[in-house]
Formats: C-alpha cells, structure tokens, sequence
C-alpha cells in the first residue's frame, strides 16, 4: 500500500508551546512545518466503545479520515478486507484474540499500529518482534505519535 | 449330618474289601495290580469326607466322596452276578465324569463357567448314555473290554454282539479322546485365567488330572491299533499316582489354609511392633496374598482412604478384586482388598482381621489424621487460587474500569486542545496541557497498581515473558539465564513469579544490590525458581518483613518449599521448589 500514499504539507502547533528554530521568522504562535507521508484512512479495533469514539475525535481532529471501527477480531479482519484502510489501530487484548496474532493477517492490507492501556512492558515482548508499526499507550495517543511511527517504518 | 459322614465312611470299608476280592478273586488280578482302585477309593472318600467336615459349605468334600464311592463300585462291572455288574458297568463311568468335575470345580466346589458346566453336563450324560446303551445289546460272554466276564446283561433287549463292541469303541473314542481333551483343556484355562494366589492352590491338581489323563488318551489312541503292553502299564500306574494325587492336592488344598493359619499366629506376635504403615506388608504376609490393599474408614468424611489418607474407591463387584470389610463395633473399621480366592477362606480372613483390629485401629486414626491434613493442603491451596483468582479479577476491573475511563478523557481533553487551537487562549491551553498530564500519571499509577495486584502479562504470555517483563523494570541489571517455554499450571506460574518478584524487590530495596540473577527451570516434576543477588546479604526467612514469610506460605500451599541462602555479606539466594507435574 506504500504506493497508495500522498504526500501532504502540514502546518502543526509546536506543542512544547515555544517558538521553534528560527523563530526570529516565524510570528510565535504560528510555528513549524512538517512534511510528512499521510495515510488518510484508519480503522479503530478496541473492544471499549468510549475509547473508540475518543480516539476517532483525536484522529479526526488531527487529519486521519477514520473509515471504520471494529469490537472484535473476527469483525475487525471483515472491516478490514471491505475498507482497506491505510492503517488499523489495533488493541492488543481484543475479546476473542489476541492483537499480536492478527498482525500477519492484516499486514498484507494495511499498516497496523498496536495501542493498549497496559504498558509496553506489560504487554508482551513480543511487540518489538511483531510486523506492526509499533505500539503505542492509549493515553499517550496522539496524531503525532501515529505520524512518528509511520515516519519510523519509511 | 455328621451321621452320614460316620455312616459313609463306614460302607467304604466293606466296599473296598469287596472290590479288593473282585479284581482278585474274579478277575484273577495280582494282588499289586487289585489293591489301587481300593487305594484310590478310600483315599478320595477319606478326603472328601475330611472336606466336607471342616467346610460343609464347599462341595468339594461332597464330590471327592462321591468319587470315590465310584471308584469303587465301578469293580462291579468284573462281578458275576448280572445285576451287581449291571449297576457296575452303569455307574462306574461317574467316577470320570466326576474325576474331571472335580477338577473344574476346584476349589470352590462350584463350576460357573459356561463352557465349564455344559462339558460337565455333557461328560456325565456320555458315561451314562454309553454304558446304557451297551447293557441293552451285550449278550453273555460279549467279551467287552472293559468287562471281560459280562455274566449277561439282565436288561438286554436284542443280543447284537457287534453292535456292543463298536458301542464300546466310540464310547472310548468319545469320551477319553475329545471329553477328556476338552477337560484338560479348559483346566488350563482356568489356570491361565487364575489370580496369582489362585494359581499355587491349582497347580497341583493340574499335574494330578494332568498325569491321570495320559492313561485316558492311551485307551483312546489304542482303539485306532493294537495294545502296546509296556506303554500300558505304565500309563495305568501313572494314573493310579495321578487320582491318588488328586486326593493329595485336595489335601494340601486345605492344608494351604492351615497354613495360612500358622501366619495368623505369626502376625499376632509380630503385630506389637509393626508400625501402621507397615501393618499392609504383615497382613499380606499372613494372608499369603501380595497384591492385598488396605483401605480404612474415615466416619467424618464417609469414605475409604489408604494408609496416607488418600480417598479410595473400593473395586465394584465384578470385578478381578474382591473386598472383605472389617468391621467394629458394627462400623466399618478398614476394607481388606484381596485376590478373590482368599473369599474361599472367610475363616482365615476373619482370623486375621481379629487378630489386627487393635492394630487397625491405631492405623486408621492415623490415616485420618493424614486425610485431616490433605484436607488441610488441599483447603489451603484452594484459598491461594482464590486469591489469585480475585486478583486477576481486580486487575481486570481496573483495566476495563477507570484505567479506560481515563484513557478516553485523556483523548478527549487532547482533542479540546487540539479544537481550540493554541492561538485563543494561552491560559485555557495551559489548564487543558496540564489536565492531560495529570490524567497521564493518574493512568499510570492505576497502571502501576494493577500491575502489583497481579500482572496481566503473566495470564496473558506466561511465566518467561512475565519474567522479562519484570526485569525490564527493575532499576538494576537483571539476567534471565533459564525459564520455561511452554505454559505451567495458572497457579503454579503466579508463585513462581511472585517468588521473582518479592526476591527481586528485596534485592533492590534491602540487599544494595547491583545484579540479579533469574532462572526457573523444570526439573524432574520441580518447577524450580532461583533468584541470587551481589548484595549485603543476612535475609531471613522469619525475619524482619513478612514478605518472604507470606510468599513460603504461598509456595507451601502448592505443596513446594522455599528456601533462602543469605550469609552476611555473601548475596542473597532465594529458591522455590514447586511440583509440577507435566
């Protein structure tokens, strides 16, 4: 799906708040630019309703086009195959399966970002060796952090 | 009854002299070759009626007298007299059709088996239809084989020599060869079938009907040829050795429980100093039986258990077990689970049950207060798994719970940020950065918590990746040398880690400790987990704090042990030993 990008120019806050380089500039709300390769569509895999409808505002809010959401595993490969997102956002303790076993499955469609409220170290080591993007706490999701960890695999 | 038996043997003084003379004085036998039937006769009923006295319920006795009033009366068939040869000939067959019941009935006097009781039926029906057969059509000086001097049938019906001859011949063939093989043959099945203890009681009979047959296969091969004398003679002394035998191994039957008797004295006297859980070992010595098991009553549980206080289900009837419960004070004491033969014996059993009673007391309060302390381990570890289980469930209501809730309103407070924009209002932009903060360490030491409740990576990936997980937390170097692959019992995996766990803390927070070492490795059924540490040293396990005491409780419960290793100055090692059957 690599292929299937675009490429997008951005105008993002500076979130540490202060100007950033060459500030002399650039006025000192107005900040910096970030070029950065965009997958538009995403599909939310979370079993908790709440945290779905958050993280699609976030999302949202921060330019991802969110397509589609799934509760489970089984749904989750269904919406997947139909929408053929650019990215799935995918939990790693789902009702029925574990995160971690559907990457392989969904990777030949799509990119897959793998969140949980556990920490990293609380989930298993076997993240790091899993195909995915990369994983992410819930609570430090940001349009950023999803942005980062698509840079990373570029 | 016992008028019978003294009249029996009575009549069997007579009736031997009256063979004796028959086969001498008729028969023109020499004296050698006319005493064995006698012999044979009062043996048998010598034996039978000592049988029948000392266990009236066993038909055994019944039969051996039977038998050898047979014997004897099957001289007859040499008088001259036509009726008392006629009687002879008639029921002098009885004697090998109750030669082989004899045999299939030993030693409960009863035959059950199917196969067994048709051939019975079918071996006297044959000794009796032939003999019958043949007094209707012999006439005077037939010259029979078996009854050279036949003075005459007195209930012939029409003389047909020929007819008399061949009768005989295919009474032969019939019976010596293929009754007489179907004898021997489901004797030694019954042999094969037999239980060890069985065995040894059966064998002797076996050589005796064994070497009495070999006279009957020679009478029946000698039909298809002529006599060969030298064989003959010998086989007629070897069947003589055989049927006297036969008496003999009865004999030794009952001698064999007398026997067993003498160990009953045995076991009374070694009873003093035999410890209870050696009291199974002396009772199958007394009995003679190794395969016996013990099982006593526990009257609080309702239940058998063995010596070590483990329940025990006793064999269903019907089965190759058989089962004798003891009883005191009409409450069952202990069961006796023995080879079915000893059932033959009730006498002996009840002997020595007797004898042991005290003895079984003593072994079945001990083996309550066994059963008392499995019931203990047993609660115990149960109390742990609840535990556990609560624990599993706490961290997982935090984890669906508030840590999701405040998850979402983290988002949530991200996108009013991120809504407003950071141009309008610097100070609300503040409070939103700072809230988001704020609910970030707030989901982290829910985070925390849930994790030291009991940590999910455990349930979730098992005891290595839960190890690794740990050791990447912990602010000193940890090494992993060993831990298991494949998954352990839940309950076995959570003291494993807690035992990590609590060693490792120690290690940071007491031992100044700069490395940990970590294995845990299956060893021979032993999940064995070993936590050492480069620090001060002088833990202890009743010490100080109760963390180490609490987790030997923990490892105690699964039936394991904790030990710790910790001289002054020299690093602290902690080992926990958990059974873990794969």
């Amino acid at each position: 799906m690599v292929g299937a990008w675009t490429c997008g120019i951005r105008v993002l806050p500076d979130p540490s708040g202060a100007a950033g380089p060459g500030s002399a500039r650039w006025p000192a709300p107005l900040t910096r630019v970030t070029i950065h390769p965009m997958p538009r569509t995403v599909v939310i895999v979370d079993d908790h309703a709440r945290f779905r409808r958050s993280a699609r505002k976030l999302l949202e809010l921060e330019g991802f086009d969110v397509v589609g959401e799934a509760v489970d595993g089984a749904s989750a490969l269904a919406e997947v195959e139909r929408l053929r997102p650019d990215l799935v956002l995918l939990d790693v303790q789902l009702p029925d399966a574990s995160g971690l076993d559907l990457v392989p499955l969904l990777r030949p469609i799509s990119e897959v970002l793998l969140v949980s409220s556990r920490d990293r170290a609380d989930v298993s080591g076997r993240v790091g060796r899993s195909d995915a993007l990369g994983f992410i706490p819930k609570d430090q999701l940001t349009g950023e952090a999803v942005s980062a960890a698509l840079e990373r695999r570029r | 009854m016992k008028a019978l038996k003294i009249a029996l043997a009575v009549v069997a003084v007579p009736l031997g002299v009256m063979a004796f003379r028959l086969l001498h004085g008729d028969l023109h036998q020499t004296e050698i070759r006319s005493l064995p039937a006698v012999v044979i006769g009062w043996t048998a009923i010598a034996t039978g009626l000592l049988a029948w006295w000392q266990r009236p319920v066993n038909r055994m006795g019944v039969l051996m007298t039977l038998f050898g009033f047979a014997v004897l009366i099957r001289t007859w068939q040499y008088s001259q007299d036509p009726w008392v040869f006629a009687v002879g000939f008639l029921l002098g067959g009885l004697s090998f059709a109750l030669l082989g019941h004899v045999a299939l009935a030993y030693p409960t006097g009863r035959v059950v088996d199917r196969w067994e009781v048709w051939l019975v039926r079918i071996g006297y029906a044959t000794v009796v239809a032939f003999p019958l057969a043949i007094l209707l059509v012999a006439p005077e000086g037939a010259r029979l084989k078996y009854a050279p001097l036949a003075p005459g049938s007195p209930i012939l019906v029409s003389e047909n020599a020929d007819l008399a001859k061949a009768l005989e011949k295919a009474y032969v063939i019939v019976f010596f060869g293929f009754i007489t093989t179907l004898f021997v043959v489901l004797l030694l099945r019954k042999f094969v079938k037999a239980t060890p203890r069985a065995r040894r009681i059966l064998l002797p009979l076996l050589i005796a009907v064994g070497v009495a047959a070999l006279r009957a296969f020679y009478e029946f091969l000698s039909t298809f040829g002529s006599e060969v004398p030298a064989i003959a003679d010998y086989v007629y002394w070897w069947q003589v050795a055989g049927q006297i035998a036969l008496s003999f191994a009865i004999v030794w039957g009952l001698l064999y429980s007398r026997l067993a008797a003498a160990h009953v004295a045995d076991l009374m006297r070694d009873l003093d100093h035999v410890p209870p859980e050696k009291l199974r070992d002396a009772l199958a010595r007394a009995l003679d039986d190794p395969s016996l098991e013990l099982a006593f009553w526990l009257p609080e549980r309702n239940a058998y258990a063995d010596a070590h206080g483990k329940p025990m289900t006793l064999p269903t009837p019907g089965s190759r077990r058989a089962v004798t419960v003891l009883e005191s004070d009409g409450e069952p004491l202990a069961a006796l689970v023995h080879d079915p033969s000893l059932r033959e014996d009730t006498r002996l059993l009840d002997a020595a049950g007797a004898a042991a009673r005290l003895a079984l007391e003593n072994a079945r309060l001990q083996a309550e207060l066994r059963a008392q302390l499995v019931q203990v381990q047993e609660s115990r570890a149960r109390i742990v798994a609840a535990g556990d289980d609560q624990r599993r469930r706490i961290e997982r209501d935090i984890h669906d719970g508030a840590q999701q809730r405040l998850v979402a309103l983290a988002l949530e407070l991200r996108a009013a940020q991120k809504r407003l924009g950071s141009g309008l209002d610097p100070d609300l932009d503040e409070v939103l950065a700072d809230a988001v903060d704020e609910l970030q360490l707030a989901v982290g030491e829910l985070r925390e918590l849930a994790r030291g409740v009991h940590p999910a990576i455990l349930t979730e990936e098992g005891l290595g990746a839960a190890l690794e997980s740990l050791a990447d937390r912990t602010p000193i170097p940890v090494r992993i040398v060993a831990s298991p692959v494949e998954r352990l019992p839940s309950e076995i995996e959570g003291a494993a880690y807690f035992v990590a766990c609590e060693a490792l803390a120690n290690a940071v927070k007491h031992a100044d400790a700069t490395s940990v070492t970590i294995s845990a490795a299956r060893r021979n059924g032993t999940l064995v987990v070993e936590v050492a540490d480069d620090g001060v040293g002088g833990a202890r396990l009743n010490g100080g704090g109760s963390g180490l005491r609490g987790l030997s409780d923990r490892v105690e419960a699964h039936g394991g042990r904790l030990r710790i290793d910790s001289p002054p100055g020299g690093g602290t090692r902690v080992i926990g030993e958990l059974p873990c059957a794969s």
